[in-house]
């Protein structure tokens, strides 16, 4: 549906450095990446309001450079929502059809169907400046929809949204996603909307594709250091590798030993990566099963996460960052100055090369 | 509220003061010409109700008009290009449409003189198809047009700046061309910025002298007849006529002000 090939575009301060990527029909697909990154400018991209300075971007096949966005059947909503402030709610998703010269009574029905399965009908005479965050969103979101667009673009669309708001909206895109069978792709620098709605994931870092693929496989699996820390691996450990028996080596950190599961030669530097949820904590001499990597540890901080779980800060001579539900570390008596056992399996350790 | 914080605030207070100074001289030259004009009403009236004054008070205003006309039509475009783009070179571009700001008038009106006498680039071969610049309203309106075309493009410049450039492209995306982006979303937001710079362009217009006597000395602009019942009847004759061009501006310049405040008065949480 969407395809770029080695797409350089540098625009200020900003640019894209030889990205490809490939998004298909029914996608939603998400580009990730830290604020600032670049990922806007690729929105911008497949929208046709920046061209290449070299490589193609596709579009159902056909090399676009010579379409405008006008004529591309792409529907593109920012950040800011950017509704029109000098037409009312029901002006602005009438813009669209109007400016395909669609009859009158279509504009009119397509307008009032929007306005109802949005649930914004009471908003419908109303100025933008009026109105909040959320309804604008909706407007906004309403108005790319209503010239039926093939491919639909939204820039940071809950950003700027408070929780419930935004909880009601991700609801809304997964329904029409799933409803009108559109390809979707949004950007985002938060990692839960990627994990809640993509089906595939970008991470553009620095202007560069990071990596590409299911978004299961990118949170999961990521293929680098600069990946893992942003898909929020927290625990990232630079060693060297001294020992490699059948995929089975042990990476040296600092005075301890990590084993891990891994093809990388004897004396490469790597980065450990391994996440928060893998590590297991347990009271001294309690059973820790059959993990390889078992560390005595000194908790050294305790941090409430909002929810089910809490954060655990260890020193187990290189820092080691656990997660545990907030129940255990209650009936554990579990507190800063502790010494407790952290465990993971050789299996739950990536060994990544270091950037 | 207001008022007692800023009494309480001496700088704000030594700041009033000090800045009260450029209030005071405007107010007290306003002051002084009223109380002398308004001493003798029947002069007053005779000089308010002679033609040739009238007739030039909307020579002037009507000139200053058609100079903003002009602007309308060539100076949104170049505005909108100066606000839309970079490119290498903008400075120069930028320099050029501020120069008639920082030359003399007189210079000015050498420069349009040159370029529209009868024999001038411009001016000879627009006098083969009839349009005489030299003593005649063209010359006026293409002096008043060069003086005051910074102030317009500069203003309306800064009225497309505002508008976000985002606005533009949700249009394109939503099947709007470049132009009709900019004429059904760009330039209604504008307008207000397009208003206020027409009334700045116009009130330049028809303040100019220098540049148009030099041009067209004849139809007389009433900067060009004041100038010479000043020279010719002295000090009273011509202080009543600038009297009497100062209650047709204010009255002009408080409806256009008044005016403004209603346009695109909708838009302004952009």
């Amino acid at each position: 549906m969407i395809e770029f090939k080695h797409v350089s575009l540098a625009l200020g301060d900003f640019s894209l450095k030889d990205v490809s990527l490939s998004i298909e029909k029914g996608d939603y697909y998400f580009i990730i990446g830290p604020s600032g990154a670049g990922k806007t400018v690729v929105l911008e991209a497949i929208a046709g309001l920046h061209l290449p300075d070299t490589g193609q971007v596709l579009i159902r096949g056909e090399d676009v450079s010579a379409v405008p966005p006008e004529k591309r059947r792409i529907a593109l909503v920012y950040q800011d929502y950017s509704l029109f402030p000098h037409m009312t709610v029901r002006e602005n998703i009438a813009f669209g059809p109007k400016m395909q010269r669609l009859p009158k009574e279509e504009v009119t029905r397509r307008t009032e169907r929007l306005l109802s399965s949005f649930g914004i009908e009471h908003l419908a005479d109303r100025y933008p400046g009026t109105m909040s965050g959320g309804e604008q969103q909706r407007v906004a979101i309403a108005r790319a929809l209503a010239v039926e667009p093939e491919i639909l673009l939204l820039d940071e669309p809950f950003s700027a949204l408070d929780p419930l708001t935004r909880e009601r909206l991700m609801t809304d895109m997964a329904r029409i996603h799933r409803e009108r069978g559109l390809t979707i792709v949004q950007v985002t620098h938060a990692r839960e909307e990627a994990l809640r709605l993509a089906t595939r994931a970008a991470v553009v870092i620095d202007g560069r594709l990071a990596q590409e693929g299911p978004v299961r496989e990118v949170f999961e699996d990521p293929q680098s250091v600069r990946v893992a820390r942003f898909v929020g691996m927290e625990n990232i450990l630079n060693g060297t590798v001294t020992e490699n028996t059948d995929g089975l080596v042990t990476v040296q950190v600092g005075n301890a030993s990590i084993a891990a599961i891994s093809d990388a030669s004897v004396g490469e530097r790597v980065a450990a990566v391994i996440g928060a949820a893998d590590v297991a904590i347990a009271r001294r001499g309690e059973s820790t099963g059959m993990a390889r990597n078992r560390f005595e540890a000194e908790v050294t901080g305790i941090v409430p996460l909002g929810g089910a779980l809490v954060r655990l800060h260890l020193d187990c001579g290189f820092p080691l960052t656990a997660l545990v539900t907030r129940r255990s570390a209650d009936e554990e008596g579990l507190a800063a100055g502790m010494t407790v056992i952290a465990s993971f399996k050789a299996s739950a350790v990536r060994t990544l090369p270091v950037d | 509220m207001a008022r007692t914080s800023v009494l309480r605030d001496r700088c704000l207070v030594s700041f009033s003061l000090i800045g009260g100074v450029i209030l005071g001289l405007t107010v007290l030259s306003l002051l002084s010409m009223t109380v002398k004009e308004l001493s003798d009403i029947p002069h007053l009236l005779r000089v308010a109700a002679d033609a040739k004054v009238v007739d030039s008070i909307v020579l002037t205003m009507g000139a200053g008009l058609n100079a903003v006309l002009i602007l309308i039509v060539l100076g949104i475009p170049l505005a909108y290009v100066l606000a839309r783009t970079d490119f290498r070179g903008k400075g120069v571009v930028e320099s050029i449409v501020d120069i008639p700001l920082i030359l003399p008038h007189t210079v000015a009106g050498i420069l349009v003189y040159l370029l529209f006498m009868r024999r001038g680039l411009i001016g000879a071969p627009l006098q083969e198809i009839g349009i005489t610049f030299e003593d005649a309203y063209p010359g006026i309106v293409v002096a008043m047009v060069f003086v005051a075309s910074p102030y317009f493009v500069n203003a309306v410049r800064e009225g497309f700046e505002k508008v976000p450039v985002h606005l533009e492209n949700v249009a394109r995306t939503l099947g709007a061309s470049r132009f009709t982006a900019f004429y059904r979303v760009t330039l209604p937001l504008a307008a207000r910025d397009i208003f206020n710079g027409s009334i700045l362009a116009w009130g330049r217009a028809i303040g100019e002298f220098a540049a148009i006597v030099m041009i067209a000395y004849y139809p007389m602009v009433i900067s060009t007849l004041i100038y010479y019942r000043f020279t010719t009847s002295g000090i009273k004759e011509s202080s009543t006529v600038a009297f009497v061009m100062i209650l047709a501006c204010f009255t002009v310049f408080i409806v256009l002000r008044t005016a403004s405040r209603f346009i695109g008065r909708k838009y302004d949480r952009v």
